[in-house]
């Protein structure tokens, strides 16, 4: 009886310190996402009466080319940006948490890209990689290289330009966040690794590796789902083209929904994308809880 | 046990804040006037939004038009947002294209307006076939408010400059091609580009409809083939600015003819005010302009343009629909044309006193082929309304851009649009 | 002395690399400022010109007359401080819980919350709206706090943080007597300064570029945010990007002085030492 008690009074401790986040959460986006949820199987246009849609709006899918094309794209998207955009603000981090000279102007300057307003950001990107006046091209052509690829313009560079330009933008963002988990590292595990005689190298692999593991998590899975839901970025730099050689996800939810306000098919779509997230977040989840 | 607790403890914490809000919102809304709620884009940039308000507002002093501006680039969309579920807090909107219409109309969030229409005596034939175009099922739900035609702009300091004449009210597309592969000139900055065609699909492939034979929407795309190949050619040969260019850089067509690198541009007539406006500020290097009619096909009468319309409707939940309808037959009705042709803006409804106080507006071209170019023969929407207009305009969207950046021939760009769009028709 | 040399070497490598990233990471704001002291023909003009032969201050006069950017300015203040106050305090709290308590559905509630990150707004807008606009929420700042304050995002962010604190800290706390709520703000708190500062410069950041919420729910001219007076420079048919930019870089400056104030707490991090991870 007595440990019963003890028992209901820890839970709800933890049930008030989740409470106020909880509440305005569950309120104002919980309740709207499970009703997006239960769109996926229904037709509505936001106006109209709501009519049963049973699993027609997924089947729908399969013999949607806009769909098909978004999907692909999707995943080559996030599998060319997270590894690079990790690597990369993993490395940032630990170089700049070194001390070395002018480590705060560089720290700073690495999060412009994420501050700095997108239309600006998309602009110089444009003028730069013009295909036919853009410095970059005008080097290479310098450099002697015959054919220069047409970058956002042409079909087969437009991926890679605009995963580029995201890995670029990103990589300041998540450094912050390995920057801040660096910090809680101890010293004192780098002070005995040094009396064991460890290399640079090794004490990186050994303890900033382990060390960062909740963080490295919480990258994974905010990067994974930052791409798979990738829009702004698409949007400014190639509209989806050319064609449809960049053509997202979100793209095709925004198209269906409020181009042709089929938000069913806008939420089938969505759910695509979240049963995708989810299936990543799982395995990232259960390997995290494997390491703990 | 602690689950309910927690779960009458949220009900409770919801409800307070609902009713909280609820009250806050009723004592906002009293008042005298009867307050007509205006659903608009681009307040800041748009000079006539403010005018018709005044000049409404001085004939009915007990109404009040208060705007909601919505953002241009998304409006349809947000407009659509804030209408769903039956809002009444918005009472008139503003319609910016054909596929928003046609939404509006399709989630029945507009009122049909053809009781008004007879009952207060409005005459649809001043409305050059526009009203024509926007019957769903015999009901018109908006009425005309702006009638943006397709004209062509030219730099006339860079014609003389060539010692060659004007382009002229009456050309062909071979004409107009021949016109400007002869005034293309200069390399490196000094280059001056024959003709330039923005990169919306509008500024292209709708050539091809003027003839009359074909619509945007039929599903067979052939017609457009040689348009392209006009098109494709004049990019090869350095007679227009490449498009992969143009898009990767963001280039405003405005900025290329203000800075007399175009001799020739095929713009709606919206740009009218702001080169007027822009010389005027002592912003551009360009400062004697006219425009003339679109080039047409043969055996097609001159002054055949494409039209962008805009048009007022009045929302299906307002419950102010007689007030609301009121204020939107003014500002389509001829006193309402007339302050919007003041700030230089075609307005819907089209008379020789509109063109009129257009033509003579301060900055606009003297020439008398300018005057005459306002006078449109037929003018074509952009895209006839139609069920799957929106899903029809992703496709031709898509096929445009890649056809312009020379990823697909034509040919395979044509197949694609048929393709995909029969399929689309078929649902 | 070889060693040294290497050393030296590695060091000049290394300097080069990042003052080369640098440059690339400073470009787009060294042409924002450029192009805010163009005339909007000039913008994209080629090739590139990064110093204006006559720089147009008058964009920096016109950007406050032209629309109310001072009072948009304001009110993008009001509601960044109350969100990311707001979101610092809720999510620290219930992180705790999820990285240092046992309860039931513990697992399960965090992967929800996680899971809901990865819905695009999009899909749930139209309801969410709907459901704002009957609270009588629409058209009032308090629609943007309520959508912005109580994220998933902050409390996956503190989880994170906070399950790299070793917890014997807080057995040991819980032996000396002090409940739970004490240790959250006596221990916790204190020890997760580096995250609580990652925290406040992103939820600021996002809530002061936040464009499209404010856009659907303030309507009306005096509620609006800097970021829909940024977009009112690019209207349906002119682009006046010298005003945009000029207007842009004077958005920025807010952001940067929240992220140098800071920055100071990324360095100083936890004396975790005298503690066994």
């Amino acid at each position: 009886m007595a440990s019963n008690k003890t028992a209901l009074k820890e839970q709800l401790v933890a049930y008030s310190f989740i409470a106020p986040n909880f509440i305005g959460f569950a309120v104002f986006t919980l309740v709207p996402i499970i009703f997006a949820f239960v769109l996926a199987f229904l037709h509505w246009d936001g106006a109209n009466p709501i009519r049963w849609a049973g699993l027609s709006n997924f089947i729908a899918l399969f013999d949607d080319d806009q769909f098909k094309a978004a999907l692909k794209n999707t995943i080559v998207y996030t599998g060319g940006t997270v590894p690079l955009t990790l690597v990369g603000s993993l490395l940032l981090a630990v170089i700049l948490n070194k001390k070395i000279r002018g480590r705060n102007f560089f720290r700073t300057v690495s999060f412009f890209p994420y501050v700095a307003s997108l239309v600006a950001v998309a602009a110089v990107w444009n003028m730069m990689f013009n295909p036919t006046k853009g410095p970059v091209n005008m080097m290479l052509h310098s450099l002697g290289f015959k054919n220069v690829p047409g970058w956002a313009a042409d079909r087969h560079w437009a991926m890679p330009t605009v995963i580029f330009f995201s890995v670029w933008k990103y990589v300041g963002y998540y450094m912050i966040i390995y920057l801040a988990g660096l910090q809680s590292i101890s010293a004192e595990l780098y002070e005995a690794a040094d009396l064991d005689g460890a290399n640079g190298w090794q004490k990186f692999i050994s303890i900033t590796i382990p060390q960062l593991s909740a963080t490295t998590f919480f990258v994974l899975v905010m990067l994974t789902i930052q791409c798979f839901k990738v829009y702004d970025i698409v949007y400014m730099i190639t509209q989806g083209g050319p064609g449809t050689a960049t053509l997202v996800l979100v793209y095709d939810i925004y198209n269906k929904a409020f181009i042709s306000w089929r938000l069913g098919s806008a939420s089938a779509v969505a759910m695509v994308l979240f049963l995708l997230v989810m299936t990543v977040t799982l395995i990232q989840f259960k390997g995290e809880q494997r390491l703990r | 046990m602690k689950k309910i607790a927690v779960f009458v403890l949220v009900s409770l914490l919801l409800c307070t804040g609902l009713f909280a809000q609820g009250t806050k919102e009723d004592a906002t809304a009293a008042g005298g006037k009867t307050t007509i709620k205006w659903a608009v884009w681009d307040i800041a940039a748009t000079t006539y939004y403010q005018p018709l308000i005044d000049a409404y507002e001085a004939r009915n002093p007990n109404v009040k038009i208060e705007m909601l501006d919505l953002g241009s680039a998304d409006f349809m969309t947000m407009l659509q947002t804030q209408l769903s579920g039956g809002d009444s807090t918005i009472d008139v909107v503003a319609i910016k294209d054909i596929p928003g219409y046609n939404n509006l109309v399709k989630r029945n969030l507009l009122m049909s307006l053809n009781d008004k229409v007879k009952s207060e005596g409005i005459d649809l034939s001043l409305y050059g076939g526009v009203p024509e175009a926007l019957t769903v099922n015999e009901n018109l739900y908006g009425l005309p408010f702006r009638n943006d035609f397709w004209v062509v702009f030219y730099n006339k300091d860079l014609f003389d400059r060539a010692g060659v004449s004007y382009p002229t009210n009456d050309m062909t597309f071979d004409e107009y091609d021949a016109l400007a592969r002869k005034m293309t000139s200069g390399s490196g900055a000094n280059k001056v580009y024959g003709a330039h065609y923005h990169i919306w699909r509008s500024a292209v492939q709708l050539f091809g409809i003027l003839d009359g034979k074909h619509t945007i929407v039929d599903g067979e795309y052939g017609f457009l083939k040689p348009y392209y190949e006009r098109v494709l050619a004049q990019q090869r040969d350095g007679i227009v600015q490449d498009y992969a260019t143009l898009k990767t850089s963001s280039t405003h067509y405005s900025g290329v003819f203000y800075n007399n690198s175009v001799a020739m541009m095929n713009m709606g007539s919206w740009f009218i005010p702001t080169v007027i406006k822009e010389i005027a500020a002592g912003k551009t290097e360009v400062k004697n302009w006219g425009i003339v009619k679109y080039p047409h096909a043969p055996g097609v009468a001159p002054g055949t343009t494409l039209g962008t319309i805009t048009s007022l409707g009045v929302s299906n939940a307002s419950k102010k629909k007689d007030a609301a309808f009121d204020f939107v037959k003014f500002v389509c009705g001829s006193e309402g044309a007339q302050i919007v042709a003041a700030t230089g803006t075609s307005p819907a409804l089209v008379n020789d006193q509109v063109a009129n106080v257009i033509a003579s507006l301060p900055g606009f071209p003297t020439d008398p082929a300018s005057k005459e170019a306002l006078h449109t023969a037929k003018s074509y929407i952009e895209m006839p309304l139609h069920e799957k207009a929106g899903e029809i305009e992703i496709v031709l969207n898509q096929v445009h851009d890649e056809i312009m950046t020379n990823n697909i021939s034509v040919d395979a760009g044509i197949a694609k649009m048929n393709d995909q769009i029969k399929k689309i028709l078929a649902q | 002395m070889v060693q040294s040399h290497t050393q030296k070497l590695k060091k000049g490598i290394l300097y080069f690399l990042l003052c080369l990233s640098a440059l690339i990471m400073l470009m787009p704001f060294v042409w924002m400022i450029s192009a805010s002291l163009k005339l909007d023909k000039d913008v994209f003009g080629y090739p590139i010109v990064w110093i204006p032969s006559n720089p147009r201050w008058q964009n920096y006069r016109d950007i406050w007359t032209t629309i109310p950017l001072g009072r948009f300015i304001a009110n993008t203040t009001k509601l960044t401080i109350i969100v990311t106050f707001l979101q610092l305090l809720t999510s620290s709290f219930a992180a705790y819980a999820f990285a240092k308590l046992e309860f039931k559905g513990r697992n399960a509630l965090f992967l929800g919350y996680v899971a809901t990150i990865a819905m695009p707004w999009q899909v749930y807008m139209v309801p969410q709206f709907m459901m704002m606009r009957s609270f009588g929420l629409n058209n009032t700042h308090l629609a943007i706090i309520c959508l912005q304050a109580f994220s998933a995002f902050g409390v996956f962010l503190m989880r994170q943080f906070y399950m790299g604190v070793p917890d014997e800290l807080c057995e040991a706390a819980r032996i000396d007597g002090m409940n739970e709520y004490k240790i959250w703000a006596l221990i916790m708190l204190p020890l997760s300064k580096p995250a609580l500062s990652t925290l406040t410069i992103f939820t600021f950041v996002n809530t002061w570029n936040d464009f499209l919420g404010p856009l659907l729910y303030l309507t009306k001219m005096e509620l609006k945010t800097v970021q829909i007076g940024l977009r009112m420079f690019i209207s349906q048919y002119s682009s006046e990007y010298g005003l945009i930019m000029a207007a842009s870089v004077v958005a920025l400056v807010p952001v940067l002085i929240v992220f140098l104030a800071l920055q100071k707490f990324f360095v100083q991090g936890v004396a975790t030492s005298g503690l066994k991870g």
